[in-house]
């Protein structure tokens, strides 16, 4: 397992399905970087507001409560503009105009390879 | 076409027939006014007739006839006169005027005044008899039409289409009884242009351009809309149109009809929506089936071990997704879920006992407990309760407490298994059971490494076992 990076930014997955969040949880450390995790949309924004070495926003979009993926994404784009956007989905037909611009999107399920990739690239350009 | 003569007295008689004889003209003599009514009844041209002939009681059925005729018929009578008018008594005129269509020659008889007035009689006859023929065609040809029309209406009304149809304008002046079976509305109501208020609000302007379009262009109407039923709830329909065009290739009418797809229509949409539905569960699915393969690969000591903590996992998995189909894919009971998980690890050596209630529990929690149960009994099986025969294993579970702060509880106690030891490592049947079960239930699930056996408790709100 590789360890934790301080140069590299946090990522904050956020997943409803606690199976399939503990494996990102795990594939984004294992790829050297400090990982947060919710639940629901609700608690992905308290997170943001807790923890500001997140610079990372790892969603899925189906999700219970008052704000979906997509909204989520939206709402940080707007209020940290900095942090970047990774957007992961088993959605099928989804509006690519829908997504905040420069966010990356991934279907579900997505290949380990792809998503380390994209965070490594994320985090050259952000250092 | 020929002329009875009734002049019994003298001559007369003869010399008439033989006169209209020269001028080809038929005629037959009748020796008496009863043969006469007879001719009349029988719709003769003319009749020559001298005046003293018109006596006696028989008249009476002669006048009577006349006055039966059809309104189309008048016989023209010739009367050859006895005397002149002004010695004509009143009883003479009356008989005269019974006639009906008469007129008199003086006598002696003066053979061209003759032959003209007979001619322009039987002429006057003849036209007669082609007014007729006339008024019969024209009442037959009604008579089509009516027929026509009352089997146009009783195709119309019998057919489960509604159909309208419409001047070249778009005014629409016919529907069938089916329209005003299906709106509910008044007959005649939805006249003119009143139809697109039976629309949709959200339909009505689309089908009000694609109508203006068909009008414009005269090309075929084709909408699916909601109509308003009597009911008052909107039903699909399929609206169809086609005009009627004259040879000149002029639009006479359009004749067009609307079909109720309300329950295709339905049917579809919830084709749609389950296929995007199992789509999704497919997805997710996969997505879990993604998260075990890795997370067993990163925590595998070989590939053999891994290959069968996958397939089992999976196995797990699949079993648990037959039950949810069973019942109505949302919830299942909870003894069912226990009971199925614990059935592949039954050896009929009474290792288990089970207690709880019979309760409701949501898909996603089912397959939860249903992977952490597996986890448990493997790791039971190979080093606790499940390896020796005395081992045992207490599962129950209830709630606790009532109303909104209701908890579950659910427990697993083995005890006269092996000595438990603490494992020098967490793998991913630990984190199963207490990370992403108690993350379904939205609670908290705790193991603990007694000696006298592995215990397992998992806590939540009890709505957490089917939010």
């Amino acid at each position: 397992m590789a360890s934790e990076d301080k140069s590299k930014p946090a990522v904050l997955i956020v997943e409803d399905e606690p199976l399939i969040r503990m494996e990102a949880v795990d594939m984004i450390m294992d790829a050297g970087f400090k990982t947060y995790e919710a639940g629901s949309a609700d608690k992905a924004i308290a997170m943001m507001e807790l923890h500001d070495d997140i610079g990372i926003l790892f969603t899925d979009i189906d999700m219970p409560g008052t704000m979906d993926g997509l909204k989520l994404a939206a709402y940080v784009r707007n209020r940290w503009p900095p942090v970047a956007i990774i957007i992961a989905s088993g959605v099928v037909e989804l509006e690519r105009t829908s997504l905040p611009e420069g966010s990356a999107f991934f279907p579900k399920p997505y290949a380990t390879s792809q998503i380390t990739k994209t965070l490594h690239d994320i985090a050259v350009r952000l250092h | 076409m020929s002329v009875a003569i009734l002049a019994p007295r003298g001559r007369d008689a003869e010399v008439a027939r033989q006169l209209l004889d020269k001028e080809n003209i038929a005629s037959v003599v009748a020796p008496s006014v009863e043969k006469l009514t007879h001719y009349v009844q029988n719709q003769i041209g003319a009749v020559l007739v001298a005046e003293e002939a018109l006596i006696g009681t028989e008249i009476e059925a002669l006048q009577h006839s006349l006055q039966m005729q059809p309104p189309w018929s008048d016989v023209p009578f010739i009367v050859l006169a006895n005397g002149t008018a002004s010695s004509r008594s009143a009883a003479a005129k009356l008989r005269m005027d019974a006639l009906r269509n008469a007129v008199l020659l003086s006598r002696p008889l003066h053979a061209e005044e003759l032959v003209r007035a007979i001619r322009s009689a039987l002429n006057a006859r003849t036209r007669q008899y082609e007014a007729r023929e006339r008024m019969v065609k024209l009442e037959f040809r009604e008579q089509q039409l009516y027929e026509s029309e009352a089997k146009f209406h009783a195709i119309a009304d019998s057919v489960d289409q509604m159909i309208w149809s419409t001047l070249p304008d778009g005014y629409h002046d016919y529907y069938n009884r089916r329209w005003y079976e299906f709106t509910g509305v008044p007959d005649g109501s939805t006249d003119g242009e009143a139809w697109n208020g039976m629309f949709h609000p959200d339909d009505q302007e689309r089908a009000w351009s694609k109508w203006r379009h068909s009008l414009a262009t005269g090309d075929p109407y084709e909408i699916e809309y909601r109509l308003k039923h009597r009911s008052g709830d909107y039903r699909w329909v399929l609206g169809r149109a086609q005009p009627v065009r004259s040879s000149t290739g002029e639009i006479i009418r359009w004749y067009g009809s609307c079909t109720d797809i309300h329950k295709i229509k339905i049917a579809e949409e919830q084709r749609q929506l389950m296929l995007a539905e199992m789509n999704h569960r497919v997805k997710n699915t996969l997505a879990m089936v993604h998260a075990i393969v890795s997370q067993t690969l990163r925590q595998a000591d070989s590939l053999q071990d891994a290959q069968a903590s996958i397939q089992s996992r999976i196995g797990m998995m699949a079993q648990a997704h037959d039950r949810l189909i069973q019942s109505t894919w949302t919830e299942t009971k909870i003894d069912e879920v226990v009971e199925a998980a614990l059935v592949p690890h039954r050896s009929g050596q009474g290792h288990f006992k089970v207690e709880g209630p019979d309760l409701p529990i949501g898909s996603k929690q089912a397959l939860a407990l249903t992977m952490a149960l597996h986890e448990l009994a493997t790791n039971a099986a190979k080093y606790g309760a499940l390896s020796i025969a005395a081992g045992k294993i207490h599962i129950y579970w209830d709630i606790i407490d009532q109303g909104e702060n209701a908890v579950f509880e659910f427990n697993w106690v083995e005890s006269k298994g092996p000595k438990v030891e603490q494992p020098s490592r967490r793998g991913l049947g630990s984190r199963m059971i207490e990370q992403a079960l108690a993350g379904y239930f939205n609670g908290s699930a705790e193991l603990s490494y007694k000696t006298e056996g592995l215990s397992f408790v998992l806590k939540s709100l009890s709505k957490g076992l089917t939010d």
